[in-house]
């Protein structure tokens, strides 16, 4: 297909990059990208790379920007290449185009091992420790990340790592059910060589950040090696932190914005310790409209793959150049009088994918991806999906069917398969992996679906708040575009946003995420259980005393006058005896009756008091063996 | 079967002959005291005062904060609204709605959906939904909340309840700039009533079938955008900005309720708002009687059940049911009188649209589904409810009538034939072969139970049996066939004349075939135990028509007598004509008949009567429409369960048997006649 031809070159262009880094030195960059987007939306996108070319691999025992926590993971697993993504809120690609980088809703992680004699159960150990470490690394829960919701996937992740041409091991696995707060931004923060002291970092104020409709942190690990040579290598570590914000949902009304409506403060400098510190801010398109408060010093126009695009270019570095405490502070000022009624919907991009689940009740349903090709030629297209194991799936009933754009329902004409890879989940171990490749016709959309059955779990498996529901993960999409409409993605072999720039490629390979989704399994009722628990403690309890009694109690012959009988009779007339209410006659009344705390030697002689009482009461033949349980 | 054929408890035991003998004294007390305990429910004693029991609703826990300027623009929509209104007599704005939702910067999508109506040669109807979807920031669509507005054209025969689309249009410019929404909100506006909510619904989950466009009645299309799984759904009808009182409507399809937490929650929504708003709330009039409570909650629940009972939902929210949504209308009644009115019409609608702000407010904090309050209750007033616990014994003691009967019957049965049998000592020729396919299972083989076997004709009883539910299946397939469809008559009276035919066939049955010796008696035990199950079901799915239907036929069941001693007695004369009151469609008429009594009063008796018969003929085709479209499963019971009953009841009624002529051709002897003999059960009436 197209795209490993694409790949081909990229890693060609990668082994220039690797060959051109100048040996033993570290940089940190940061850069800030600022892009209105349509609806009153505005993106902003933090990246902190930091690129250090470490040599040999004892080399990293002296971390300097790069966090030790990465530098000792290199050490310690095979891991070649790692990214993590904390997601809240979802991407809407229809009305925002596409983002710098993609993430997932909750959190997603993947990982590729290389490493020689490496088998697959050690892969599978080391994910395990690696998705522990990174827990702890950011609060999160990738704790919970095993093999019973991890695959490897075949063909829509691609290495980004160097050098990648023998034998790689890939693990993927994705939480949608985590929730991004504050925990995950503070541990995040503290990677970075200043911290949230100053430079960028400074703008990230969680009061801020998560007031937006969608914030996305990521994690990129990767390490480039020269081919042959194991120890000429480089580590580059990127942190991204992908916001959009809704204006309408700033206190303020109006469309003007600025840094410090954003951010709740303007920027307090740069980075010490950073090579480049960058603001880039979209002044075509949406945000041609702008007037910025101060001008960007200076303009960059950037056209990749026939789409151009302006961006204003603020310097840090220059803008602090003197001295002096203040606040830098970029204002997006809006025509005045400007109406909004009456907008434009923007046009969709070339390709975009929502994921639903049809059917009603709580026994089957069906697991819908529907991708949508609004662009003219045919788009070859890949799909991911993991079906956690409480879902069965069933793979005969999976089917491609097309529709062309103007129509409103599918008919019964469907797609071929180009590519097919499937890997049957199991019970509580493994999840169902599925890999679908296609051509998908210009001007038409295609509905991939399969029908699933729920599960009905044991009663330990269902999470609190049963009735909340079930995640089933969110589907990968994939394709290669030929050109570059709204596309922003960093290339390959870069590091910087700013390699995006001017980087006009065959075709440029596109990966978008669908919505996670809930089902609820059938799930009995929580209080019924506690009710019947409750209700049978009562029982045993009920029935405890007296069995206990019973069993615990030493049974003692005291005197044998006539031939002893079985056991059970007398037992029975034994309880008989005690429960009549006769028993104790005024006499013997002080002593309580059935006492079991007494020694047995006196108990004895009162249950022989009574048993003689009785004997004479009820007329019943002498002799009878007397005995008393305690 | 074993259980019921064991000779110690059929014959020897004493209880049961006691039992036989006051069978009827023991049915009327268990039909008295279901139905007095139901009345008993009405009593605040015995029922229970309504709570919330999820905790995550926590109403009024904020303060609304929607304020005056949401409820200009309300007034201002309205007015806008109107002008569009004389434009479009008959169709819906969909554009001056559209660009609406999408001025407030919501998501805004269209839903294209037929309907292939199938009656009189076949009709095409279009329609179209708005719906504007405000994506929630702190969620990535997994779960959302539907709050929806019925709009009706100015051609339409309802009362105008256009200000509901202004309402919800400024509710959701409001939400729109809050970012505190957890739940996707969708601002949905349908036309041509439930219809559209119908075909919205059946797109939102089935809209990737491929329909056979020739079978399929609801085309409901595909939607463009969705926001995952449905929690609850919000029902707006509003006549007015200036309201009177709410009512809070939550009869859904097939008599399905809302949780009851729903219910609750709106009316303390309500309350804190300090609007008028209850379950059945009408206009207060003047007081002239003053009921007891005892009298007002009895009606309140009359009134609940009596809607519920037909299965059709009362507003849009009804079909939301189905999917598990849970669902309740607020319908707000225009102001009357203006002497009562406090403020100014400036501010008329605040405390409506702060109602509804706490609602969504409350569904948003909502982290579980509904699961944790009652879904089957009855109210008895605005703040007390019975649960399904207390009502069901008031139906369980209504049907137990037919079980206990039908025991008794079977066993004093048995030991008729036994001692027939066994008086007449002619233990040698034994007919094998007819009767071994019923399944009846008398296990014992000694010669006198292999000339019962004999004695009772279970294959024909079973023949019969088949013949009727097959009558009552042909009622429910038979009015969509092509060949009827296409006859150029309309809905009404091709489904009345099909229901006609098939129940004059089964007037008529019973006097072409005549069952043979003790069937009867037999086809007694089968319909009392068929009736019995049925109604215990459909009391399990539909309390409210499960138990109207018990209360009325119950009584019949408990006089039905096919024992030939008052064959001619007046009693068993009372019998057959009441039964032919209960056929289904002398029931629907005189119900039709009643209402329209009611609701027409001007009209003279012969005017009144051609009238209702017109009304129950469209009541019955409007039952099939409801049936093949909503899936509304009332036709489908009166047609497939309660007119077999019928025709079961009308036979045993009747009591046809063979002459004495044709009884001689067995030579088996007469059982029935001849019973002198003293442990005779059975025949103590």
């Amino acid at each position: 297909m197209s795209w490993t031809h694409l790949w081909c070159v990229g890693a060609l262009l990668l082994a220039t990059a690797v060959a051109q880094t100048t040996p033993k030195d570290e940089h940190f960059h940061e850069e800030l990208v600022v892009r209105p987007l349509s609806g009153d939306h505005v993106n902003t996108y933090f990246q902190f790379t930091t690129r250090w070319h470490y040599g040999q691999k004892e080399n990293l025992y002296h971390t300097q920007l790069t966090p030790r926590v990465i530098a000792e993971l290199l050490q310690q697993f095979d891991v070649k290449e790692l990214h993590i993504g904390l997601t809240q809120g979802l991407w809407r690609y229809e009305t925002w185009g596409y983002p710098i980088v993609e993430a997932t809703s909750g959190a997603e992680m993947w990982a590729w091992f290389k490493a020689t004699n490496l088998t697959d159960q050690q892969v599978d150990k080391q994910w395990a420790q690696l998705a522990n470490v990174f827990s702890g690394v950011l609060c999160a829960s990738l704790n919970f990340v095993d093999n019973t919701n991890s695959i490897a996937p075949k063909h829509l992740l691609r290495p980004q790592f160097m050098p990648a041409n023998r034998e790689n091991f890939v693990r993927y696995a994705s939480l949608p059910r985590e929730i991004v707060c504050t925990e995950n931004l503070t541990p995040w923060k503290k990677l970075l060589p200043c911290g949230s002291a100053s430079g960028f970092a400074s703008l990230l104020n969680s009061g801020y950040v998560h007031n937006t409709k969608y914030h996305s942190l990521g994690l990129k690990v990767r390490t480039l090696c020269q081919d042959h040579d194991e120890d000429n290598c480089i580590l580059e570590m990127t942190q991204t932190a992908n916001l959009v914000y809704d204006l309408r949902l700033l206190e303020q009304s109006g469309n003007d914005f600025s840094l410090r409506r954003l951010f709740g403060m303007g920027l307090n400098g740069y980075c010490e310790l950073a090579s480049s510190s960058k603001i880039y801010v979209q002044r075509n398109e949406l945000g041609a409209r702008y007037q910025l408060v101060p001008p960007p010093p200076a303009e960059e126009t950037t056209t990749r793959g026939g789409y151009t695009v302006v961006y204003g270019v603020y310097d840090m570095q220059e803008q602090f150049q003197d001295q002096g405490e203040r606040l830098f502070n970029i204002a997006w000022l809006a025509p005045k009088g400007e109406l909004r009624r009456n907008r434009q919907k923007p046009a969709p991009p070339p390709i975009y994918a929502h994921r639903y689940l049809l059917g009603q009740g709580q026994e089957r349903g069906r697991i819908v991806t529907e991708v949508t090709n609004s662009h003219y030629a045919p788009l070859p297209i890949l799909v991911q999906e993991l079906i956690p194991w409480y879902v069965h799936a069933y793979l005969h009933t999976l089917n491609i069917r097309r529709r062309p754009l103007g129509r409103n329902e599918y008919g019964s004409e469907t797609l071929p398969f180009k590519l097919l890879h499937y890997a049957p989940g199991k019970q509580r171990e493994l999840p169902t992996h599925l890999e679908i490749g296609f051509l998908l016709p210009g001007q038409s959309s295609a509905l991939i679906t399969i029908d699933v059955d729920y599960l009905v779990l044991k009663w330990l498996e269902y999470p609190p708040d049963a009735n909340h529901g079930h995640y089933i993960n969110a589907a990968l999409v994939a394709s290669a575009l030929p050109m570059g409409t709204n596309y922003s993605a960093l290339p390959l072999e870069g590091h910087l946003f700013a390699h995006s720039f001017n980087a006009t490629r065959p075709s440029y390979v596109l990966g978008l995420h669908t919505e996670a989704l809930i089902v609820s399994l059938p799930t009995p009722d929580f209080s019924m259980p506690y009710n019947v628990i409750c209700l049978a403690c009562t029982v045993v309890a009920l029935a405890f005393g007296p069995i206990h009694s019973v069993a615990t109690k030493l049974i003692v012959v005291v005197r044998q006058t006539s031939a002893p009988r079985n056991f059970l009779k007398k037992l029975k007339e034994k309880l008989f005896s005690r429960g009549s209410p006769v028993l104790p006659t005024a006499g013997e009344a002080d002593v309580p009756e059935g006492a079991g705390c007494l020694p047995p030697e006196e108990q004895d002689a009162n249950e022989n008091d009574n048993d003689e009482e009785e004997e004479k009461e009820r007329e019943k033949e002498d002799g009878e063996d007397k005995e008393c349980a305690h | 079967m074993g259980l019921l054929s064991d000779p110690s408890i059929s014959t020897q035991n004493k209880l049961v002959d006691n039992l036989a003998k006051h069978v009827r004294k023991v049915c009327c007390g268990l039909y008295i005291l279901g139905v007095v305990w139901l009345g008993c429910l009405a009593l605040p004693e015995f029922n229970h005062g309504t709570y919330l029991s999820e905790n995550a609703l926590s109403p009024g826990l904020v303060y609304p904060e929607i304020r005056l300027d949401a409820n200009r623009l309300a007034i201002q929509l309205l007015e806008e609204l109107q002008r569009e209104r004389k434009e479009h007599k008959s169709t819906t704005p969909h554009a001056w709605i559209a660009a609406k939702l999408n001025e407030f910067g919501l998501e805004t999508h269209t839903h294209n959906y037929t309907l292939r109506y199938p009656f009189g040669g076949g009709k095409e109807y279009h329609g179209k939904n708005i719906y504007g979807i405000l994506r929630a920031p702190r969620i990535a669509s997994t779960e959302g909340i539907v709050f929806t507005a019925p709009y009706r054209a100015p051609s339409s025969v309802h009362p105008d309840i256009s200000p509901s689309v202004p309402l919800l249009l400024a509710f959701a410019d409001f939400a729109r700039r809050k970012n505190y929404w957890a739940k996707d909100l969708i601002f949905l506006i349908t036309e041509q009533e439930q219809l559209g909510m119908q075909a919205w619904l059946e797109a939102y989950h089935d809209g990737d079938r491929v329909l056979n466009v020739s079978k399929a009645y609801l085309l409901p299309g595909n939607l463009p955008a969705r926001a995952g799984s449905l929690q609850a759904a919000l029902n707006i009808e509003v006549q007015d900005l200036e309201i009177d009182y709410v009512d809070v409507k939550i009869e859904g399809l097939n008599g399905k309720l809302p949780n009851l937490d729903m219910f609750n929650l709106v009316q303390r929504i309500m309350a804190r708002e300090g609007i008028t708003s209850g379950y059945k709330q009408t206009a207060r009039k003047k007081r002239r009687s003053n009921p007891s409570l005892f009298e007002k909650n009895l009606r309140q629940m009359l009134a609940m059940l009596a809607t519920q009972s037909s299965g059709v939902p009362n507003g849009n929210h009804g079909l939301f049911h189905r999917y598990r949504i849970d669902a309740l209308t607020i319908a707000a009644a225009k102001r009357q009188t203006h002497a009562t009115l406090k403020g100014n019409a400036g501010s008329a609608a605040v405390p409506l649209l702060k109602a509804i702000e706490g609602i969504a407010r409350s569904l948003n904090n909502l982290l579980e589904r509904f699961h944790q309050s009652f879904f089957f209750y009855v109210i008895v007033n605005n703040d007390r409810y019975i649960s399904i616990g207390d009502y069901m014994p008031a139906l369980v003691a209504l049907v137990a009538c037919a079980f206990f009967k039908a025991y008794l019957t079977w066993s004093t049965l048995d030991s008729e034939v036994q001692q027939a049998a066994a008086a007449a000592v002619k233990p040698a020729e034994t007919q094998t072969g007819s009767a071994s396919g019923s399944g009846s299972g008398v296990e014992t083989e000694t010669d006198i139970d292999t000339e019962l076997e004999d004695g009772l004709p279970y294959g024909s009883v079973l023949v019969y049996l088949t013949a009727v539910l097959l009558i009552g299946y042909l009622g429910n397939v038979l009015p969509l066939q092509q060949y009827f469809l296409e006859i150029p008559m309309g809905a009404a009276p091709l489904t009345t004349s099909v229901l006609s035919f098939l129940t004059l066939i089964g007037f008529i049955l019973p006097f072409v075939v005549v069952l043979p010796a003790g069937g009867l008696e037999l086809l007694h035990v089968g319909f009392l135990l068929i009736f019995g199950c049925s109604l215990i079901i459909i009391g399990l799915l539909n309390f409210a028509l499960g138990f109207f239907v018990a209360v009325i036929t119950v009584p019949v069941v408990i006089a039905l007598d096919t024992s030939e001693q008052n064959c001619s007695g007046s009693m068993r004369n009372l019998t057959r004509f009441i039964t032919l009151l209960l056929n289904p469609m002398v029931v629907v008429y005189v119900i039709v008949l009643a209402m329209s009594f009611y609701q027409y009063p001007e009209l003279k008796l012969d005017k009144l009567l051609l009238r209702a018969a017109t009304a129950a003929m469209d009541a019955s085709a409007y039952g099939l429409i409801d049936n093949v479209i909503y899936g509304n499963w009332l036709y489908f019971v009166v047609s497939t369960v309660f007119l077999p009953l019928w025709i079961l009841c009308w036979t045993l009624s009747l009591s046809k048997r063979r002459d004495i002529a044709d009884y001689s051709d067995y030579e088996e002897p007469q059982p029935r006649k001849p019973q002198p003999e003293p442990q005779a059960k059975f025949k103590t009436n």
